[in-house]
This record gives structure tokens, C-alpha cells and sequence, in this order.
């Protein structure tokens, strides 16, 4: 039985309860040209200490001993007086061109201050009481495209974050060298259909195929671009050179999941939080200088997200614990850049754990992106967009 | 009534145990139906490997309330959490009753109390005990139990409702998941319910206690019934209604028969059994294993082995060497970390089992496991059943394998292609 025949046949396992997503009809691997680049903050990133509310004389009196001062901030032009984190400087000047737009205030409501469960809100984009069993870009992009669907760079771990889910078409590497050598065991099998199990093991294991092989035929060959980016340095530096070598080679994926990791700062934060950021700003300026290089910075979006932010006020450690909302950066070619959306939180409005009231519900982000990125209709309508492209 | 002869106990064994054993099958296949089956709910088995010590609730409660020290309490609770892995992990490599593992595992993903959450090995560690000694006893009892379970009271927030700030947490699961599903019930059950349960918590000795001065006494309205209900008044109108029988009964046929989705009549049917036997697990498991759906050939091959399963079943199975650093971590990163489940709703199973990413390490595993030296009077070769290819294949394959295998080769090898093909997932 061909691949042909096969999926006459699928309707047959639909039948049986399970809807396989056939990818096999996928084709050629086609470059993408609406690329989302998702960074995640691991540990719940302090937004008041990165983008800086200067204009809010609370910020100074809540934050004490840890407050960054408007001599050691980068302003922000035309932004009301906010400033950026010292150690965002690489990525300063994408302001000015426009290309970098921050939101304010970005949350949930009745937000979970657990980092496990609180990160499960933000990847299924599930209520806070709600337990949703799949990552949210499972509700965009099987429609979307056929084939790859998206890949996680996780050193040491096997993290899907919001690219799990069985009908999804993603994977998790180190880099593209390391996972054609695990890859390297896989062979192509034929499709079963003698149980909806079989059925989906086969499908899975014919789409991983055709992920090593793609890549392989991309990078793993010789005359493929590599070490495309001009300073790597960090943990997301190295994740970010992996994707900008993909995206360069011409891999299919519209997805790429990076991560950040040191924001838990409860004690001591201002180097600890000086240095994450550090990483991540050196990062993004490498791998956006390489998307210019190259051509592609017109075709990159680039999304931060965190579990939660973080307390107004300042702990005894010189610290801050879990908070609420956060301030997020959006990068890229196309983005309605050298603007604050979103609304800074009310810093005078507390609830009983000393935390700020989101105005922003991160949703909006994910409609934003399935609208319009992606030319997706989405199930977060009613949160709104926001017009940051 | 005949034998069951080497396929047909080959099915029953792996359906109802860890891995395939050979002796195992060959001794059930000499045993008719009801007596295998009698013997699978004869497993009773509550020993268990040394336990190890564990700090108490009294040490991390301490810890907790002290600004600068609770950072140890989730310090302590990695570590011993490491080791409770370690604990389950060994017995289920080791178990001589490896159907009554199989029954503890299926409450334990019924009643989920990650130790991420509760940060306390001792409650999770003796919440097993209870998983195992009720295994296949009567589930009222067990959900009574679990409800004062101090590991569940700490992973469901059940420890911080009080009349003055009811907590919905552990009021909505147990309708959700535990009991009636979604659709079955409205927000005001949960809210009606999170009052009744108000005053149940864990005392300084690390023991349920019923707090009746934080209980709310006031007329509540659950599920069309009116008054001062306390928890056990909840569980008991959840035990009257007939869908909780039914969610066990669903739940059994993605364990035992099929990934897809259940028969209604077939659910309806094993739901009845259960509830006309007072909800004994025994009664329905064994309708369960003597059904023709479980008996059914297109059923064969139509479950997805667990990362437990494949792992631990293949070192159970075959003569290969449990590697270095144990099988924990792998467990964990295909899904399926004993004690740490992703959420509340537990491991999904089925399907969710095999993403594009699970099938990298799944085969990593297989490889390295029957990797080595190939042999013919080797260490592996010499431990094999000596028999012929096609019997190593009926033994380890439900189904045809789906990749050519040459079973001429020598015995090693042809082990090795079997466990790589892709019907070897499968159950």
C-alpha cells in the first residue's frame, strides 16, 4: 500500500476515535517567510527592572536599594520616561529603528505564583484554574502548514513548552549537529493502519524522519551556512545562533522556542538579573544582526514571554519574589517598533501579596500573532490584539 | 474451559503486567481464563523495598515559616524526591506482583499529588502505601481516604480552605477528575462543595485533621441538594451519581483495551458492574479482563506501551543491563517521572505517549539497552529463551513487526531488531 492509498484509508481510523493529522502530503519543505522566534524568561522576569518606569515616582520609593537610576538607564525615546536595564544595551539601538516595541503589564487574572503551573498557563494559554493538555500554538499551526511545525533549542532538557502536543510536528534539540546524531538510529517506516496506535506511531515516526532529513539535507551537508552569527556568547547566544543557522539554511520550521534562564531573583538580584540579561540582550543583537545579514529580519518575530513577573516592592534580600504582570519585548524587521503598548500597572493598587493588577492578558500577544502573523483565525478573540505589527 | 496456549497468555500478560516476562507466559499459558485472572487479583503483595527516611512535615513546615531558610524546603524536596523515584522504581524492576504495580500506578495517575507541588516525600511516599493497599479494594473507600490524604490535601490546596477563604481547588478535581467529568456539574457544585470540604487540613504531626472551627456551616445546594453537608456528605452524593463509575470505567478502557475512544455501551455496561458491586476494583477488573473487547484481535496491538512499560518492561523482559545512572531520568523526560506528573490531570497516556520528540528518546532507549557486544555464547545470547526466530518474534511482537527482520540471524541480533521495530511500542 502506498502513501496514496493510505490516506483513503485514513478516514477508516477516524472512525476509531483518532483524527490523524496526515504529513505526508506536506511536499517540499518550502523557506517560511513569517518566522516566530519565541524567547522564554525562565524564572519569572522582574519587567519593572528591565523596562524601567522612570515616570513612576513609586518605582524608586518600592524598589529601594535595587531601583536602577536614570543615570545608569538607557532612556527610551518618545516613551513617557521609560528606560532600559543598562545591561540591554546591545539591542538599544533597535529602538530608534524602530524594530523593538515593549508591552506593559502583560498577565492573567487571579495569576499562580507556582513557577510549574504558572508557565503551564502561559504555554497551554489556559485560565488560571483551567488545565489545558496541549501548548497553545497546537490551536494555530497544524492548520497553518504541513510538515515542521516548530523547534525548541533546550540545552539539557526536552522541553516543548507551547509547541507540545500530539498534533503537532515538533522537536526539541541542542543543535542541529547533536540531533542528527541521535536522529541518525531513525528509519523510515511504513504507515500502519492496523490499530490508531500503530497508526500513530508510524505517522510520528515518518514525520521525525523527515525533520533529520530535512535538516541534513540543510545543514548537515557541506556548503551549508555555518557559524553565521558574529558573537555568540551565553545560553540563549548559542540556542540563538542554532536557529539563525535553520532559518539562514532555509529549514521550514515557522516556529523556534529559545530560553533564558537565571530570572528567579529572590535574593541579591541586581547582578543575577544584570547578567540574564545580559545573555539575552548580546544574544538577540547577534542573531538580529545575522537576520539582517541575511536578509530574513523582515521575516522574524521576536516574542519574550515569562511565567510571571515579579513583587512591586523590594524583599530583605534585596531580592524580589513571584509576581504578577510583566513587561514584554517584541523585535523584528516588521514590528510597529519605538512604541509602549500594553499600560503600566498601578503601582499604587496592590493586592494583598503586594502585587500589581495586569492590564495587559498575554493572550492578546498569542491573538496578535495568530492574526496577524500567522493570517490565523484564533480562539483568544475576545482578549483582543494588540497592534505592535 | 481450555488453556490459553502462548498467545493468548502472552496478551493477558502484557496487558496486565510490566514487560513480557517468558516464564511468566509460559506458566499462564497452561492456566485457563478465570483461573489467570484469579490469580492476577490475588496479587496482594504489600512488600516493599526498605523505605528510606524522609524529613518530616514538622522539619519543612519549620523551614517554611523561616524567611531565610524556606529556599531549603524545595533544596530538600528535590533531592528526596530523587530518592522516592528511586524507591518506586526499584520495585517495579524487581515486583513479583507486577499487575498490583500496574493498579498502584493507575490510582496514582488517577490521584496525581506531584511531590513538585507538595515539596513533602513522607506524604507522597505513605499516599503510595495506600494506592498499593487499596489497589484493587473498594474505590468509595479510596476516594474517602484520598480526600484526607495529606499528600492530596497539600497538592490540591485542601489545607488552606477555610470558611473565611474557601480554596475551589481540590472541590473542582474531584468533580472534574475524580468523580463526574466536565459537563456534569456546575461552577456552583464547586463552589458548594469547597465549602463542605472547608476545615479539612494536615496538623503539626503531619496527620489529617478536621478543623471545625475554620468548617463553614451553613446550608449549602450540591448537585440539586440542599444542607449543612460536611465532605464526606459530598463524596457520598458523588458515590449516588452514576457517571463516577463510568469515569472509572472510561479510564479502564484506555488502560486495558484501546487508545481510542471507548465504546459508550461497552463503558456503560462495566460502569453498571461496578456500582452493583459497590465499587469493588476487583469485580471490575475482572469484567474487564474476561470481555470479549479485551479478548477482541482487533484490539491487539492497539495500546501504546507507557515509558514504564517500554523501560522498565523490556529490562524486566530481556537479559539486558539496567544502565548506569538508572532509568529514572528517563522516565522523566518521556513523561512519565513517578510522583511528578505534569498536572493535576495526570499523564494523558495513549497517544500522547509518542510525539516526534518521545520517538528520539524512546528508540535512544531501546538502542542502548540492546546495544554491547553481539555474541553468540555471550552474556545476552546465553539468558534468551532457546527458540526459534519466529517464536522470539510471537513472544516480543503483538503484531507483525512493520520493519523486515531477518529472524535467521543469531538470537541476539534478531532480539534486537524486534525491540527496534515499531510494533514493540505497542500492546
Amino acid at each position: 500500500m502506498d502513501r496514496r492509498d493510505f490516506i483513503k484509508y485514513s478516514s477508516l481510523i477516524s472512525a476509531a476515535g483518532i483524527l490523524p493529522e496526515w504529513a505526508f502530503a506536506a511536499g517540499r519543505p518550502q523557506r517560511q517567510d513569517k518566522i516566530l522566534v519565541l524567547v522564554e524568561l525562565k524564572g519569572g522576569n522582574d519587567g519593572f527592572n528591565t523596562l524601567v518606569p522612570h515616570h513612576d515616582p513609586l518605582y524608586e520609593i518600592y524598589r529601594k536599594n535595587i531601583a536602577l537610576l536614570p543615570r545608569q538607564t538607557i532612556p527610551l525615546r518618545n516613551s513617557g520616561g521609560r528606560a532600559l536595564a543598562p545591561s540591554l544595551k546591545a539591542i538599544a539601538p533597535l529602538w530608534n529603528n524602530r524594530q523593538m516595541a515593549w508591552i506593559e503589564g502583560v498577565g492573567y487574572p487571579d495569576t499562580v505564583l507556582s513557577h510549574f503551573r504558572s508557565i503551564d498557563i502561559w504555554d497551554t494559554a489556559s485560565n488560571a484554574n483551567e488545565v489545558l493538555d496541549n501548548g497553545w500554538l497546537s490551536r494555530l499551526l497544524p492548520k497553518y502548514k504541513k510538515g515542521l511545525h516548530g523547534i525548541a533549542i533546550n540545552p539539557g532538557q526536552v522541553d516543548l513548552g507551547p509547541l507540545d502536543g500530539s498534533s503537532l510536528n515538533s522537536v526539541t534539540m541542542q543543535n542541529p549537529l547533536t540531533f542528527l546524531r541521535q536522529a541518525r538510529y531513525i528509519e523510515d517506516v511504513e504507515l500502519s493502519r492496523q490499530t490508531a496506535a500503530l497508526a500513530h506511531i508510524t505517522n510520528k515516526q515518518h514525520q521525525l524522519y523527515d525533520v533529520s532529513k530535512q535538516i541534513n539535507e540543510r545543514i548537515g551537508k557541506r556548503g551549508a551556512a555555518r557559524n553565521v552569527m558574529r558573537h555568540v556568547r551565553g545560553e540563549v547566544g548559542h540556542s540563538l545562533e542554532s536557529v539563525a543557522e535553520m532559518i539562514i539554511n532555509g529549514v521550514d520550521s515557522p516556529v523556534y522556542k529559545v530560553t533564558q534562564s537565571g530570572f528567579d531573583t529572590h535574593a541579591n538580584q541586581l547582578g543575577a538579573h544584570n547578567n540574564a540579561l545580559f545573555q539575552l540582550s548580546e544574544g538577540l543583537a547577534s542573531f538580529a544582526e545575522a537576520m539582517k545579514r541575511f536578509k530574513m529580519w523582515d521575516n522574524v518575530l521576536i516574542v519574550t514571554y515569562s511565567e510571571f513577573g515579579r513583587r512591586a516592592k523590594v524583599n530583605k534580600s534585596a531580592g524580589t519574589d513571584h509576581g504578577t504582570a510583566s513587561a514584554h519585548m517584541v523585535l523584528g524587521g516588521k514590528v510597529r517598533g519605538g512604541r509602549i503598548y500594553g499600560k503600566h500597572p498601578d503601582l499604587s493598587k496592590l493586592d494583598e501579596n503586594g502585587n500589581v493588577r495586569h492590564t495587559t492578558d498575554f493572550r492578546s500577544i498569542y491573538a496578535t500573532i495568530g492574526k496577524k502573523w500567522l493570517g490565523q483565525s484564533t480562539p483568544w478573540n475576545k482578549f483582543g490584539t494588540i497592534p505592535f505589527i | 474451559m481450555s488453556v490459553l496456549g502462548f498467545t493468548e497468555a502472552r496478551h493477558l500478560v502484557s496487558r496486565t503486567g510490566i514487560g513480557e516476562e517468558w516464564d511468566v507466559i509460559n506458566r499462564t499459558s497452561k492456566l485457563t481464563l478465570d483461573q489467570a485472572v484469579t490469580q492476577l487479583l490475588k496479587q496482594k503483595n504489600q512488600r516493599v523495598p526498605a523505605i528510606p527516611r524522609f524529613s518530616s512535615w514538622k522539619k519543612m513546615d519549620l523551614l517554611r515559616k523561616n524567611h531565610s531558610r524556606k529556599m531549603m524546603v524545595r533544596r530538600i524536596a528535590k533531592v528526596e524526591g530523587k530518592t522516592l523515584q528511586t524507591w518506586w522504581v526499584k520495585h517495579l524492576l524487581t515486583t513479583k506482583t507486577p499487575f498490583l504495580e500496574r493498579m498502584t500506578l493507575f490510582w496514582h495517575n488517577h490521584f496525581p499529588s506531584s511531590v513538585l507541588k507538595t515539596n513533602q516525600a513522607s506524604f507522597l511516599q505513605k499516599q503510595n502505601l495506600l494506592f498499593r493497599q487499596r489497589a484493587l479494594g473498594n474505590y468509595g473507600v479510596l476516594l474517602r481516604e484520598v480526600a484526607k490524604d495529606p499528600a492530596m490535601l497539600l497538592y490540591l490546596d485542601g489545607h488552606t480552605n477555610t470558611k473565611e477563604s474557601p480554596n475551589e481547588n481540590f472541590a473542582r478535581e474531584i468533580l472534574e477528575l475524580f468523580t463526574l467529568g466536565r459537563g456534569h456539574y456546575k461552577h456552583a457544585d464547586i463552589v458548594a462543595a469547597a465549602k463542605a470540604f472547608t476545615g479539612w487540613g494536615v496538623n503539626s504531626q503531619g496527620k489529617f485533621v478536621n478543623n471545625i472551627t475554620q468548617h463553614d456551616n451553613s446550608i449549602k445546594t450540591f448537585l440539586g441538594q440542599r444542607g449543612n453537608f460536611s465532605g464526606d456528605h459530598i463524596i457520598n452524593i458523588l458515590l449516588k451519581h452514576p457517571r463516577t463509575a463510568e469515569v472509572i470505567a472510561e479510564k479502564m478502557w484506555a488502560e486495558f483495551i484501546n487508545i481510542s475512544r471507548p465504546n459508550p455501551r461497552t463503558v456503560k455496561r462495566w460502569a453498571k458492574i461496578f456500582r452493583d458491586s459497590n465499587y469493588n476494583t476487583a469485580t471490575l477488573v475482572r469484567a474487564v479482563l474476561t470481555s470479549k473487547e479485551f479478548w477482541d484481535k482487533r484490539n491487539r496491538g492497539a495500546l501504546i506501551k507507557s515509558p514504564i512499560q517500554l523501560a522498565i518492561g523490556t529490562l524486566r523482559t530481556l537479559p539486558y543491563k539496567l544502565p548506569r545512572h538508572g532509568i529514572e531520568h528517563r522516565l522523566n523526560i518521556l513523561g512519565q517521572g513517578v510522583f511528578k506528573h505534569p498536572s493535576v490531570k495526570g499523564w494523558a497516556g495513549g497517544a500522547d505517549w509518542v510525539s516526534t520528540q518521545s520517538i528520539l528518546i524512546r528508540t535512544a532507549l531501546m538502542q542502548d539497552l540492546s546495544g554491547g557486544r553481539f555474541s553468540p555464547n555471550g552474556r545476552v545470547a546465553n539468558r534468551l529463551p532457546n527458540v526459534s526466530g519466529e517464536h522470539l518474534q510471537q513472544w516480543l511482537l503483538p503484531t507483525k513487526p512493520l520493519t523486515h527482520i531477518d529472524l535467521t540471524r543469531d538470537k541476539q541480533r534478531v532480539v534486537r531488531d524486534l525491540v527496534l521495530d515499531p510494533a514493540y511500542q505497542v500492546c
